[in-house]
């Protein structure tokens, strides 16, 4: 039992590695860093120039939001490349093929995405803070630590599904790009949620990150832990079940292609 | 030798168009990623208790981020794809220069962006209901055009930064969102802090971009519009020249070292 759960954890974080470093194998320092800060950082900015063109007052909210929204960049494109690469690269059937448990293969492609996304976050933000002389005094670190690790964990779920996608289709990149730049006008990063169009507000509450980053300004404006657990719990039950509708996907996928053999011929 | 010159053209226009234009990625840098940056200058002017937006930024800018985001991918990726798919060597091989290739591919990418203006258009027309009456058409006509000749100088120069070097295409994929911001897309450009609006000047389309506004706008042909028309011709050719620059140094470099595919 305890070499069975030992087997388990060891396929997980084996998994999760070298995920993560064949995804970025052909990246150097510098174009990790653009492809990490660069689109987020000028695409916030030209949406705050937007703001002030329109007469919305609040800058400060699109910047936070920009900053929340980063670890989408893991979560949800990185995890679906990851996912997609391995039929690209000619992994897949062995992948298959392989005796080992789907579940420590399939999630533990997230592992180092949620913490890459979380270290992202966490150099992102101290630097807003001096760019544009954000004040956090009087903020709960811890609060804002498992609010920043809960952003990080729940954009994963949009990733197994939207990975499991680019297994069925080849356009499945232009569908994770597309839900992505959705995600900009519907978790309430660039426009407050209750200032959507009535029809959009019931789909953000769907969405994994709108009740996280709604408790993350929360946290950052001050508020405890009381005033904002429950949209972290709520955010957490949102996020788990992405992860298993991700994870069921993609056995339904790997079930499918077993019985037609199909999956590397889409 | 102007019938073949022309045969040329559409050969390479029909084999761009099918092998890397008509794909649904280039189709969502068309359409889909303009209508959510429209969608987001709409929401935010709904928030800010504006109660209709300003229609020629939020949505014909939407159409020029369009064409920008589809040159930007399209036009830098060719010369990547080409280096994956083991055609660079036959092009550069072949007794046509890469310039000319390259030359003809980014204007069928840039009329293929141009889909993302009409697009844009035709939702201003039909959605908004917005009224052309009143506009310069012949100012709107040669600032489009200028814009069009500023996108394709950009273009070309970029698929020769790419040829270049490898490490260029990092730098060339950081460049959509920083063109957008600098060159005003979706607002005027005096929303930008002073010195962003000194560096925003190299660019060309910049200044057919501005020429395109102040025609819709209705404004008449005269020296200021007629300072913006030069200043985009004058920097595109800039462009122009220093992409064929480029594309001598990228041959001589093959040439010594008789070294492509590792560039």
């Amino acid at each position: 039992m305890i070499n069975r759960a030992a087997h388990l954890v060891r396929l997980y974080f084996f998994q999760a590695w070298f995920s993560y470093r064949s995804l970025f194998a052909w990246s150097t320092p510098f174009s990790y860093m653009t492809s990490k800060f660069g689109f987020p950082f000028f695409s916030m900015l030209l949406f705050v120039f937007m703001g002030k063109f329109v007469g919305f007052l609040d800058p400060m909210f699109i910047v936070i939001g920009n900053i929340l929204m980063m670890p989408t960049t893991n979560g949800l494109y990185g995890i679906s490349m990851t996912i997609g690469n391995e039929r690209q690269f000619g992994a897949m059937s062995y992948l298959l093929g392989s005796p080992a448990p789907r579940a420590p293969l399939f999630l533990g492609r997230a592992f180092f995405h949620i913490l890459d996304g979380f270290i992202t976050v966490l150099v992102a933000l101290p630097i807003a803070m001096l760019i544009f002389k954000i004040n956090f005094a009087g903020i709960n670190l811890l609060l804002l630590a498992v609010c920043l690790i809960l952003l990080s964990i729940t954009t994963t779920g949009l990733g197994f599904i939207m990975g499991t996608v680019s297994l069925l289709s080849r356009d499945g990149w232009m569908f994770t790009n597309t839900l992505g730049q959705l995600l900009y006008i519907l978790i309430g990063v660039n426009i407050p949620v209750e200032r959507l169009p009535g029809f959009l507000q019931p789909l953000s509450g769907y969405l994994p990150m709108t009740r996280g980053i709604m408790a993350t300004r929360l946290a950052l404006s001050g508020a405890g832990w009381s005033e904002v657990i429950g949209l972290l719990a709520g955010e957490l039950l949102v996020a788990l079940v992405y992860i298993l509708i991700g994870y069921t996907l993609f056995r339904l996928v790997e079930r499918a292609s077993m019985s037609t053999g199909s999956l590397d011929s889409i | 030798m102007i019938g073949s010159f022309f045969r040329l053209g559409i050969r390479q226009m029909d084999v761009q168009l099918r092998m890397r234009v008509l794909s649904l990625w280039s189709l969502g840098l068309f359409f889909t990623q303009p209508a959510v940056f429209s969608a987001i200058g709409m929401l935010l002017a709904r928030a800010a208790g504006n109660t209709s937006p300003d229609l020629i930024y939020t949505v014909l800018g939407a159409g020029i981020m369009g064409m920008w985001s589809g040159l930007v991918f399209t036009s830098t990726y060719d010369i990547r794809a080409d280096r994956r798919e083991g055609t660079l060597e036959l092009i550069v091989g072949s007794p046509t220069p890469l310039r000319r290739v390259v030359g003809f591919r980014s204007l069928l990418n840039i009329l293929a962006g141009s889909t993302s203006m009409l697009a844009a258009v035709g939702a201003a027309l039909l959605i908004f209901n917005y009224s052309f009456a009143g506009i310069n058409t012949f100012g709107v006509l040669i600032s489009f055009a200028l814009l069009l000749f500023a996108l394709w100088c950009m273009g070309i120069f970029l698929a020769n930064l790419l040829a270049w070097s490898r490490l260029s295409g990092t730098f060339v994929d950081l460049l959509e969102m920083p063109i957008a911001l600098l060159c005003g897309f979706m607002y005027p450009i005096g929303v930008l802090p002073v010195w962003m609006q000194k560096i925003s000047a190299i660019f060309p389309i910049r200044w057919g971009l501005e020429g395109l506004r102040e025609s819709l706008k209705g404004s008449p042909t005269g020296e200021v519009l007629a300072t913006k028309w030069l200043l985009a011709l004058g920097i595109s050719l800039l462009y122009y020249l220093l992409a064929r620059w480029f594309d001598g140094k990228v041959h001589d470099h093959i040439r010594v070292t008789g070294e492509l595919h590792s560039i």
